[in-house]
C-alpha cells in the first residue's frame, strides 16, 4: 500500500465506474467541461430564441410574455451559474491547478465528487423547469416582489441557487487547503502559475459571498412559500434587502468568473509569447487581490436608481472606479507579457489576445454605468446589456475557449487547431461584433432590456435607422456565432477522435502540467517520482534558457 | 512493463472511485428541492411522501458509505481535514450574517419593539439551553481529550453524553417552538417572528446536522473504529455552533 493513493481496497472496477464515479480531479474535470458546455448549448439556444422573438416588433416565436420570460430565466441563470463558473472553477480548476502546483490530486477528492454531484443535480433542476408546470419566470436575479407572487416555481431557482452555491463553497474549502498543503516542495508563493493564483482568489470570493446570496434565496422561499416578511414593507421588511443581498454575491460573482480566465489568458500568453508575466508581483498581489479587496464593497452600483441616500451612491461610485485600477494593472502584465516577445498565433493566442479588445470595450464601457448620473440614463437599458455581455459573455467565454485549445493535447493528446477551427474563431469574433454593437448604440438612445416587445418604441431611431432594424443586425450577428460555435464543437469532436497527435509539451511551456505529465496524465498525475521544484524554478521562465 | 522489483518501491496509482458523493447528493436533492416543492408548490402529498422517504434512505445510505470509506482508506494527506472545516466554517459565519443583517434592518426600522402581535417570550428556557449547549460543548472536549489518550470507551461514553445534551437542546427549541405556535406566534405573524423562527430555526437546523455527524462518529466508535481527524472535525463544529448561539441567543431573546 503506498501512501500517496488514497487507495485502499477497491477492487479494479469496470470502465463506467471509473469515469462516472471518479474521485480524480482529472475527470471530475471532463465532468464540469462536458457539463458546463451543455448548459452552453441550452443557454445559446435560449439566447436565439430571444434573439429571434426581438427581431420584429410583436409576438412572433414565443407563446407567451412568460415563456419569454421563462427563457430570459433559463439563459441567465444557466450561462452564470452552469456555464461559465462551473467551467471556469470547476472544469479549468479540477483539471489543471493540481497538475500546475505538482500535486496528485485534491486534499479532498470525494468532496470534489460531491461537488460534481451537486452541479449536476443543480442542471437536472434547472431542466425540469422545461417540463414541469409554473416553470420559474424570474430572470436569474429573483427579484421580490415578482419572485414572491409569482405562480412561477421559485422553489425551483432557490435550490438551485443552493447545490450550485453548496458545490462551489466546497470546491472552495477543497482547493484553498490543496495550494496550501499540497504545493509540489520548494515551490514558493511566488513561483504560482498566475492561473492558481487566480483561481484560489476567485474562490475566496465564493467562500465569503456566495452563502450572503444562499441567505438571500433562502428568505425568498421563506417569504414565499412560509409567509415571513423580509421583503415585505408591509409588515416591517424592506424590498431593497434582496437586491442588496443578492448583488452583494453576484457582483463578486463576476470576478469569480473574471479572475480564473485572465489567469487562463496570462498562462496561454506567457507560454506562446515565451516570456516571463511581466510584472508578476503586482500583477498578483495589486491586481488579483486588489480586486478581491475592493470587490465586495461595490454592489450598489447595480441599484443606483433604486432609492437611498447620496452619500452612498457616491462611496460606491468611487469604490466602482477605484477597482479599474487593479485590472488595469492586470491588463499591463498582459501587455508587458505580449511586449518583444517571440509571438506564435495558434487557435488559443488567437482567442487569447481577441479577449484584450473584448476586456478593453468591456471595462470602457463600464465607466458610465459607474458613475450615478449616467446610469440614471443608460440603467435598464440594452446598453448595460451590451456591457456585461462583452465582460462576461464574450472576455470569459472566450478565455474558456483559448484555454480549451490551449490545453487539448493535454487532455486528448491530439491538436484541435486546424482550418475549422480558425474560421470558428473569426465567426465567433465577427458574431460577438456585430450581435452587441447595435445593442450598445439603441441601448444609450432607450431601448429597454428584458421587454419581449418594444413596439412602444417603434418611432425612435437612431442615425436615420428604427431599433427594430438595429435588432434585426443583432440577430443575424446571433446566427454568426451559432455557426461558429457549432463549427467549434464539431471540431473539438472530431479532434478528440482523429485531430494531428501532439507531442507532450506542444506549446514549449516550462509550467509543471506540461513538462512533469503525461497527455493525458495518469492516475496520480506524474508517475513514480513526486515533482521537486528548486528555488529558481519558475512556471515562466523562458528567459532564462 | 515494470518489474516487480520496480513497483516495490513506487506508488501504486489507479482510477480512484466512490459511490458515497452521488448517493449522498442524490439524497439532498429528493429530501431538498423535490419534498419541499411537491409539498409547497404543488400540493401533491404522496410526492412530498415518496421523495421524502427515498431521499432519506439514499440520503443515509451515502453518509454510511462515506463514514466507512473514510475511516478505511488512507487519504492522500492525513489530517487536514481539520484545517478544511475552519475555512468551510468561514461560509457559515457569512450565512449567518446574512440573516442577522437582515433582522438588524427590519429591526432598526421599527419604533416599537417587538411589534404588535407578539406574545410573552420566556428569557428563562433559552438561558437553560445556553447552558445545555455550552456543557455539551465542554463534555464533547473531555471526549476527545479522552480519545487523545486511548480511553475509546471513555470517549463513547463523554460522546454519547454530548449527544444526549444535543438533543435535549433541540429538544427545547421543539417545546418553545410548539407553545408559541399554540399562541399563535408563526412566522407570518409579524416582522419579530418572520426574524425568530428564521434564525433559531436555523440555528436548530445545524444543531441537527451536528447531531447527525455526531452519531457518524459514534456508530463506527462503538464498533472500536475512530479517526482522530474526523473527531476533530465534528468537535470544531460543534463549538462553532456553541458560538452561534450566544449571537442567535443575545440578538432574539435579551436584545
Amino acid at each position: 500500500m503506498s501512501t500517496h493513493t488514497t487507495a485502499a481496497g477497491h477492487a479494479p472496477a469496470s470502465g463506467w465506474k471509473e469515469w462516472v464515479l471518479t474521485t480524480d480531479h482529472k475527470r471530475i474535470g471532463v465532468l464540469y467541461l462536458i457539463g458546463s458546455m451543455a448548459a452552453f448549448g441550452v443557454a445559446g439556444l435560449m439566447a436565439l430564441i430571444i434573439r429571434l422573438e426581438q427581431m420584429e416588433l410583436g409576438m412572433q416565436y414565443v407563446a407567451s410574455a412568460t415563456q419569454y420570460n421563462s427563457f430570459l430565466y433559463f439563459h441567465g441563470a444557466a450561462m452564470v451559474l452552469a456555464f461559465l463558473i462551473p467551467g471556469l472553477t470547476g472544469f479549468a480548476a479540477n483539471y489543471f491547478l493540481p497538475l500546475m502546483i505538482g500535486a496528485r490530486d485534491v486534499a479532498f477528492p470525494r468532496i470534489n465528487a460531491f461537488s460534481i454531484w451537486l452541479f449536476y443535480f443543480a442542471i437536472v433542476l434547472a431542466l425540469l423547469s422545461f417540463v414541469i408546470p409554473d416553470a420559474p419566470d424570474i430572470m436569474w436575479t429573483g427579484y421580490p416582489p415578482y419572485s414572491v407572487t409569482t405562480t412561477g416555481n421559485t422553489a425551483f431557482y432557490v435550490f438551485t441557487v443552493h447545490l450550485l452555491g453548496f458545490s462551489s463553497i466546497l470546491g472552495a474549502v477543497n482547493f484553498l487547503v490543496t495550494v496550501i498543503y499540497m504545493r509540489a516542495p520548494g515551490m514558493g508563493w511566488n513561483q504560482l502559475n498566475i492561473f492558481v493564483w487566480t483561481t484560489i482568489a476567485a474562490f475566496v470570493l465564493q467562500l465569503i459571498f456566495i452563502p450572503v446570496l444562499a441567505a438571500a434565496v433562502t428568505l425568498l422561499l421563506f417569504d414565499k412559500y412560509m409567509g415571513t416578511h423580509f421583503y415585505d414593507p408591509s409588515a416591517g421588511g424592506d424590498v431593497l434587502l434582496y437586491q442588496n443581498l443578492f448583488w452583494f454575491y453576484s457582483h463578486p460573482a463576476v470576478y469569480v468568473i473574471f479572475l480564473p480566465a485572465v489567469g487562463i489568458l496570462m498562462d496561454i500568453m506567457a507560454t506562446m509569447c515565451k516570456n516571463r508575466i511581466f510584472n508578476y508581483k503586482a500583477a498578483v498581489y495589486a491586481g488579483i487581490w486588489g480586486i478581491v479587496a475592493i470587490g465586495g464593497i461595490v454592489w450598489i452600483h447595480h441599484l443606483y436608481i433604486t432609492g437611498m441616500p447620496d452619500w452612498i451612491r457616491l462611496g460606491h461610485m468611487v469604490t466602482t472606479l477605484l477597482i479599474s485600477v487593479p485590472v488595469g494593472i492586470l491588463v499591463l502584465s498582459f501587455w508587458g507579457t505580449l511586449y518583444k516577445g517571440a509571438i506564435t498565433y495558434n487557435t488559443a493566442m488567437m482567442y487569447a489576445v481577441s479577449c484584450l479588445y473584448l476586456i478593453l470595450l468591456g471595462g470602457l464601457t463600464g465607466i458610465p454605468l459607474a458613475i450615478p448620473s449616467m446610469t440614471v440614463h443608460l440603467s435598464e437599458t440594452s446598453y448595460v446589456h451590451a456591457h456585461f455581455h462583452f465582460i462576461m459573455a464574450l472576455f470569459s467565454a472566450f478565455a474558456l475557449f483559448a484555454g480549451i485549445y490551449y490545453w487539448f493535447p493535454k487532455m486528448t493528446g491530439r491538436y484541435a487547431d486546424g482550418p475549422i477551427a480558425t474560421l470558428s474563431f473569426w465567426l465567433n469574433f465577427i458574431g460577438v461584433n456585430v450581435t452587441f454593437w447595435p445593442l450598445f448604440i439603441i441601448g444609450k438612445e432607450g431601448m429597454p432590456r428584458r421587454y419581449w416587445n418594444y413596439e412602444m418604441f417603434s418611432d425612435m431611431t437612431v442615425f436615420g435607422y428604427t431599433f427594430q432594424q438595429f435588432n434585426t443586425i443583432a440577430t443575424y450577428g446571433s446566427w454568426i456565432i451559432a455557426v461558429g460555435m457549432l463549427l467549434q464543437f464539431m471540431n473539438f469532436i472530431k479532434a478528440a477522435i482523429s485531430g494531428p497527435v501532439a507531442p507532450l509539451n506542444p506549446w514549449g511551456s516550462k509550467s509543471l502540467e506540461w513538462t512533469h505529465t503525461a497527455s493525458p496524465p495518469g492516475p496520480g498525475n506524474f508517475g513514480d517520482t513526486d515533482v521537486v521544484v528548486d528555488e529558481n524554478w519558475s512556471p515562466y521562465e523562458y528567459n532564462r534558457g | 512493463m515494470t518489474t516487480h522489483a520496480d513497483t516495490a518501491h513506487v506508488h501504486e496509482h489507479h482510477w480512484e472511485w466512490s459511490w458515497a458523493p452521488l448517493f449522498t447528493v442524490a439524497g439532498i436533492f429528493f429530501v431538498l428541492p423535490m419534498a419541499f416543492a411537491s409539498f409547497f408548490v404543488y400540493d401533491n402529498m404522496t410526492f412530498t411522501a415518496v421523495f421524502a422517504g427515498v431521499g432519506t434512505v439514499v440520503l443515509l445510505a451515502g453518509i454510511a458509505k462515506w463514514v466507512d470509506e473514510g475511516l478505511t482508506q488512507v487519504p492522500l494527506l492525513a489530517g487536514v481535514a481539520s484545517i478544511g472545516l475552519p475555512i468551510f466554517i468561514v461560509s457559515e459565519v457569512f450565512i449567518f450574517l446574512g440573516l442577522f443583517a437582515s433582522y438588524w434592518l427590519m429591526r432598526l426600522g421599527f419604533e416599537v419593539w417587538p411589534p404588535e402581535g407578539t406574545p410573552h417570550i420566556d428569557k428563562l428556557l433559552p438561558t437553560i439551553m445556553t447552558v445545555i449547549l455550552v456543557s455539551s460543548s465542554i463534555t464533547c472536549h473531555t471526549a476527545e481529550e479522552k480519545l487523545e489518550h486511548g480511553n475509546l470507551s471513555g470517549f463513547n461514553s463523554w460522546w454519547m453524553i454530548s449527544i444526549v445534551l444535543g438533543a435535549i437542546f433541540l429538544g427545547c427549541t421543539v417545546y418553545e417552538w410548539n407553545h408559541l405556535i399554540h399562541l399563535d406566534f408563526i412566522p407570518s405573524t409579524n416582522a419579530y417572528s418572520t426574524a425568530f423562527f428564521t434564525i433559531t430555526g436555523f440555528h436548530a437546523s445545524h444543531v441537527l446536522v451536528g447531531l447527525g455527524a455526531f452519531i457518524a462518529v459514534l456508530l463506527p466508535a462503538l464498533g472500536g473504529r475512530t479517526n482522530k481527524t474526523f473527531v476533530t472535525c465534528v468537535s470544531i463544529y460543534w463549538h462553532f455552533v456553541d458560538i452561534v448561539w450566544f449571537f442567535v441567543a443575545s440578538q432574539i431573546y435579551f436584545w
